[in-house]
């Protein structure tokens, strides 16, 4: 009976049996030893090292290792950055020598209460008094106030803070921001006329003008004006649908109904402030 | 009188001197606190009088300052004395900063001084459009329709977190998403964890910007605005939680 090819080869071993010609002597040819197979070893060969058996319990070893540095870490990182703790004021605390009875502390008392009254009135004094006007140039929007009210509050346009240069003549540079500060009222014109500037001609690419009456320009700033200093003002605008974006060459236009608000409330000396 | 009697009486009267004595020479309660409260009183007056001293102060200079008030639950914008503009606060807090669980207390309180040259971080910037004029006369003859400049809005996107950084290592962080309820859980994680990123970046370079964090929860619209509309170089100063002096 041929051996099941599925069975290990013998040793060397020969299976003798009574083979067809009952002759008894070994039958097996090599063409009858089953096959093992690519995968499996010869037998009797020794585990490789690293594939089976001692190297899995380094490579166990590391993954916890690095497991746990990970682990680390992120306890680290977890108690690293900022701790926070609601606000608490700062607990007055006495500064100085302590008043010896309670004359020296009366006294003291009363220095202190002065000092208070004259630092509060002259805290008083530097606020503006009565309505003032407030300019939020990146925003576009101008306030009209008096102290913590708000008595207007309007879309305007500020500064486009473009850049223009000049290719010929004098290659000047002209940047259109509103001015950031305190400044006051200095005159104030209704139907105002606008004298045109160089730049003015430069944007436009005309000839810049000698005669100053071809510089005159009559209608473009509304119905009034506030001058400001160095060629700036508060003033009306034709492009009502531009307002609350930044496209005046540092000028304040205002909307023709918030501009008569304004109007009404302003006076030479008022502070303009534009932040 | 009886020696029993007259015992008695030298008792008495022993112990009756005695007990002035130890009257006269023993501690006065209501005279004790007395003084701790006028002494408290008096501190209390240095304090609201240094606050006064700094307001007169930055009301003199030249530069725009904020005044943070507790009390009134309030952050103004203002320059030489005048109101220019308000902003409701939620929530304050302090932050101090801490490294592998070991923190770094700063000895110095918010109110303790006037914090100087604040810049916005990140901070907001201009984008400037450049025009070379063309010379006279060399107008082209079909010109194009000027673009129409974007809004604020649309200029200055307002990040979930920012920072107003001070010189002298105090920072304000403003979160207006905290304020903000309709902003969902997924962007709030997203947020949380770039921003967890960057505090421990920060804390672990030494903390110099950031000694002192002061925390400040404001609207969503009030915190655009006052990224929107910070002057650059402003000033800080906290005022009493205890009431306006």
């Amino acid at each position: 009976m041929a051996p099941s090819p599925s069975l290990p080869p013998s040793t060397g071993e020969t299976a003798t049996d009574g083979g067809p010609d009952g002759t008894g002597s070994p039958s097996r040819s090599p063409e009858m030893e089953p096959a093992r197979g690519p995968l499996l070893p010869p037998r009797g060969t020794p585990p490789a090292a690293g594939r089976f058996g001692p190297a899995r319990p380094r490579a166990r070893a590391a993954r916890l290792a690095l497991g746990a540095l990970g682990l680390a870490l992120l306890l680290l990182a977890a108690g690293t950055g900022y701790r926070y703790e609601p606000y608490a004021p700062q607990p007055p605390a006495f500064s100085g020598d302590a008043p010896a009875d309670a004359r020296a502390r009366e006294q003291q008392t009363a220095r202190l209460n002065a000092r208070r009254r004259d630092l509060a009135a002259r805290l008083a004094a530097a606020a503006p008094r009565g309505v003032y006007i407030v300019i939020d140039q990146t925003q576009n929007r101008l306030y009209l106030r008096r102290g913590d009210e708000t008595l207007l509050q309007a879309v305007c346009s500020t500064g486009s803070g473009m850049v223009l240069r000049e290719s010929t003549g004098k290659k000047r540079q002209w940047v259109f921001d509103s001015p950031r500060g305190r400044f006051e009222v200095r005159s104030m014109h209704k139907d105002p006329v606008w004298a045109k500037p160089d730049w003015a001609f430069v944007e436009e690419s005309q000839p810049i003008p000698r005669n100053p009456k071809d510089r005159l320009e009559y209608g473009s700033l509304g119905e009034y004006a506030l001058r400001f200093g160095d060629g700036f003002m508060i003033h009306g605008t034709l492009y009502e649908r531009l307002l609350g974006r930044a496209v005046s060459h540092g000028c304040i236009r205002v909307g023709r109904e918030d501009l008569r608000v304004v109007w009404a409330n302003a006076r030479v000396g008022m502070p303009i402030f534009i932040y | 009188m009886t020696s029993g009697a007259q015992r008695a009486v030298v008792l008495a009267v022993t112990a009756a001197g005695l007990a002035c004595a130890l009257a006269a020479c023993g501690p006065k309660p209501a005279s004790r606190d007395g003084d701790a409260h006028a002494l408290a009183e008096l501190a209390r007056l240095q304090r609201d009088n240094a606050l006064l001293a700094r307001q007169v102060e930055l009301a003199a200079g030249k530069d725009f300052y904020l005044l943070l008030d507790p009390s009134a639950a309030r952050l103004t914008l203002m320059l030489k004395g005048a109101i220019l503009q308000h902003f409701a606060v939620r929530a304050m807090h302090v932050g101090h900063p801490r490294v592998a669980w070991v923190g770094s207390r700063d000895p110095r309180h918010v109110q303790s001084t006037v914090w100087s040259a604040g810049e916005l971080d990140p901070p907001r910037l201009i984008d400037r459009l450049v025009i070379d004029a063309a010379p006279p006369g060399a107008a082209s003859e079909e010109e194009a329709a000027p673009a129409i400049p974007p809004t604020p809005e649309e200029l200055y996107p307002v990040p979930s977190r920012y920072h107003i950084r001070f010189a002298e290592g105090l920072s304000v962080e403003v979160r207006p998403r905290e304020g903000d309820a309709a902003v969902g859980w997924w962007p709030r994680l997203r947020a949380a964890v770039s921003e967890k990123a960057r505090d421990v970046s920060s804390a672990v370079r030494g903390a110099e910007r950031d000694a002192i964090r002061l925390r400040l929860v404001l609207d969503p619209k009030d915190a655009q605005s006052l990224y929107r509309s910070l002057p650059p170089s402003v000033r800080l100063l906290v005022l009493d939680g205890r009431g306006a002096p």
